[in-house]
């Protein structure tokens, strides 16, 4: 178990560090001094299919204490924070082995007021097949969500992460390791909190396996969302991709930055990674790193791409000639942006789901995106 | 060669428009009057104006109008922007239409039928009637209705996708730019239905602008008007296709230099 301890024993983090470039650790921290580790409360937790009704057989939701033991592959000192401070309020998803489920499940985690944290880690057995969705909610100052587990080999599993918080920061650590022949689209819906801060790391450690990392984040207002994403390609042909869509409008900031590694003997790897942001004020700014390391010649690709720019006056000039107002068509061209991404994370059911949340998120967030 | 400008009952007048785009001259003196139920047809050369014409009348920023009017019954449209005029019954069938990569089919035409028509004609069985029926007869299948605005489309299917939203939004005025650049024989015969349909017989009116004169086969013009570097130097009937067809265009800029000599 990570204690306040071995958080306090480690140095802080360089900002010449890919992933502390843009948003220093203190900024991130609940207080902002690093050298503290506060109370920090539970929030709160449930699992349903995406319709209410209660999960079905093969799918347990248990309160733990986790020890995440040896650190997964992540930055050590979030790690070990969120360790620390989520010590007493772990959370075991456990799926059984061939699971199957058409319904999304829906992980519901309340984040109540002040400061609050939560550690999930997912076990998912063999050959399942299911879709999830974390939707992280509520009117906390601080949170941090902790999300660490593997997937079973040969499983195909959608894992959606939704972030809508209403002020404060949001801290997300992931680090998912994915089994042999295992397929996963994880998907990051991000808005809502005055700052976010993820570090989503994926381990391919087993042949075959096959992520798609997808982001749809949608800044308003003075928000800051940074996202850094790691795929770790350690065994031969594994397959991954990373298609990342920000649209910052107001005078937000998002960054996003990526680390594809290929590690050497993964033979026919196949990665690539882009960044798209759409900038809709003149204030607003984004930011993108794609960075890669090959270790291994014989890889069937890797590529990396990052491109910016505002709405297409063209667009909107054929949006308006079929008699949607210059607001509404900005409306759609956004929506149709993050819709982009949004629409490759999992099925129609699910893909539904997030269309309505992210048109009501594009409603209450209204003025502040333009301006 | 007679200019049909200036007749009473009009639905569109275009008068004396002079239009420039940074600077350069564009149109150069247009009148152009089109009567409810009439289809008149615009044909030149590339670079002649006839694109731009097009764009002016559905209000693109980009170009300026130095001088003269564009008017739809009787009120000018120029300053309004392109969302009211569409909602006044404008509709461009665009020469290059635009993808939009995340935007469903069956979402954008929804809201462009909701805005256009209001909320009422995009809701319900009697929508989706309407919508079958014009894709069957454009020769659409529904799969399209899932797929994103123009993204991936060939040339075919953009040119059939924008005479479908125009039978959707039931234009008073429907302007086609070339609609029947890039299609085989089949596709310019079910865009002719699609616009025959949608004018022939109802209060509404078409401009079509071509290069070539296949489409006016199907699509039988009341008016055919010459645009060379931008003026309109004859109008006449449906003849005056088949005489540029075996003629050329310097026969028709002859003629006309003749009658002003």
């Amino acid at each position: 178990m990570q204690t306040a301890a071995d958080y306090l024993s480690l140095p802080q983090p360089d900002r010449a560090d890919h992933l502390w470039r843009y948003t220093p650790w203190r900024r991130v921290h609940p207080t902002g001094d690093v050298t503290e580790v506060p109370d920090i409360s539970s929030g709160s937790v449930s699992i349903t299919k995406l319709d209410g009704s209660p999960v079905p057989k093969g799918v347990s939701l248990e309160r733990v204490d986790l020890d995440l033991g040896d650190l997964p592959d992540s930055d050590p000192v979030t790690l070990s924070f969120l360790g620390a401070v989520t010590a007493t309020s772990g959370w075991k998803v456990k799926i059984d082995s061939k699971f199957n489920l058409g319904t999304p499940l829906l992980l519901d985690i309340d984040t109540g007021e002040g400061n609050s944290a939560v550690h999930l880690n997912l076990q998912i057995g063999e050959l399942s097949e299911f879709e999830l969705i974390t939707r992280v909610r509520g009117r906390g100052d601080w949170f941090g969500l902790l999300r660490t587990g593997e997937v079973g080999s040969g499983s195909i599993v959608n894992d959606i992460v939704v972030g809508l918080m209403q002020q404060g920061t949001m801290l997300r650590v992931d680090s998912l390791d994915i089994g042999r022949d295992a397929q996963v689209r994880a998907g990051t819906v991000s808005s809502g909190s005055d700052r976010t801060k993820t570090d989503l790391r994926y381990l391919l450690k087993e042949p075959g396996g096959s992520v798609r990392v997808l982001g749809s984040v949608l800044g308003a207002g003075s928000m800051h969302l940074d996202h850094h994403v790691e795929i770790l390609h350690d065994a031969p042909e594994t397959f991954s991709r990373l298609s990342w869509h920000s649209a910052c409008g107001g005078d937000s900031r998002t960054v996003g930055t990526g680390m594809l590694k290929v590690m050497d003997g993964s033979k026919g790897a196949d990665a690539a990674q882009i960044f798209h942001n759409l900038l809709l004020s003149k204030d607003a700014e984004a930011d993108s790193i794609p960075e890669l390391e090959v270790l291994e010649h014989e890889v069937v690709g890797c590529g990396h791409g990052t491109a910016n720019g505002p709405l297409d006056e063209n667009q909107l000039f054929y949006l308006q000639a079929r008699g949607l107002d210059p607001s509404e068509a900005r409306r759609v061209l956004i929506a149709a942006f993050l819709n982009s991404t949004l629409s490759e994370m999992g099925s129609e059911n699910l893909h539904d789901w997030l269309v309505v949340l992210l048109s009501s998120e594009l409603e209450r967030l209204g003025s502040g995106i333009d301006n | 060669m007679t200019a049909a400008s200036g007749r009473a009952g009009a639905l569109m007048e275009i008068v004396d428009l002079h239009v420039g785009i940074d600077g350069t001259s564009i149109l150069k003196g247009i009148d152009l009057t089109i009567l409810p139920g009439e289809v008149h047809a615009i044909m030149g050369r590339n670079g002649s104006g006839k694109t731009t014409a097009a764009n002016v009348i559905m209000g693109h920023p980009d170009y300026e109008v130095e001088k003269g009017d564009v008017l739809l019954n009787g009120d000018s449209l120029l300053d309004e922007d392109p969302w009211e005029r569409a909602r006044q019954g404008v509709f461009l069938s665009f020469q290059y239409p635009q993808a939009v990569p995340g935007l469903q089919v069956g979402n954008f035409l929804r809201k462009s039928v909701a805005s256009i028509r209001g909320e009422e004609a995009a809701k319900g069985a009697d929508f989706r009637k309407e919508l079958n029926e014009a894709m069957d007869q454009l020769k659409i299948p529904r799969s399209f209705l899932s797929r994103y605005v123009n993204d991936g489309f060939s040339g075919g299917e953009k040119k059939r996708f924008e005479i479908l939203q125009m039978m959707l939004l039931k234009p008073k005025l429907a302007i086609l730019d070339e609609t029947d650049s890039g299609l085989d024989i089949d596709g310019i015969k079910t865009v002719a239905s699609g616009v025959n349909a949608a004018v022939r017989g109802t209060d509404s009116g078409a401009l079509i602008i071509t290069h070539y004169s296949r489409i006016l086969e199907h699509v039988k013009p009341d008016f055919i008007h010459v645009l060379i570097g931008g003026k309109i130097v004859a109008s006449g009937g449906p003849e005056l296709a088949t005489q540029l067809e075996e003629n050329g265009y310097d026969w028709v800029e002859n003629v006309a230099a003749e009658e002003v000599a």
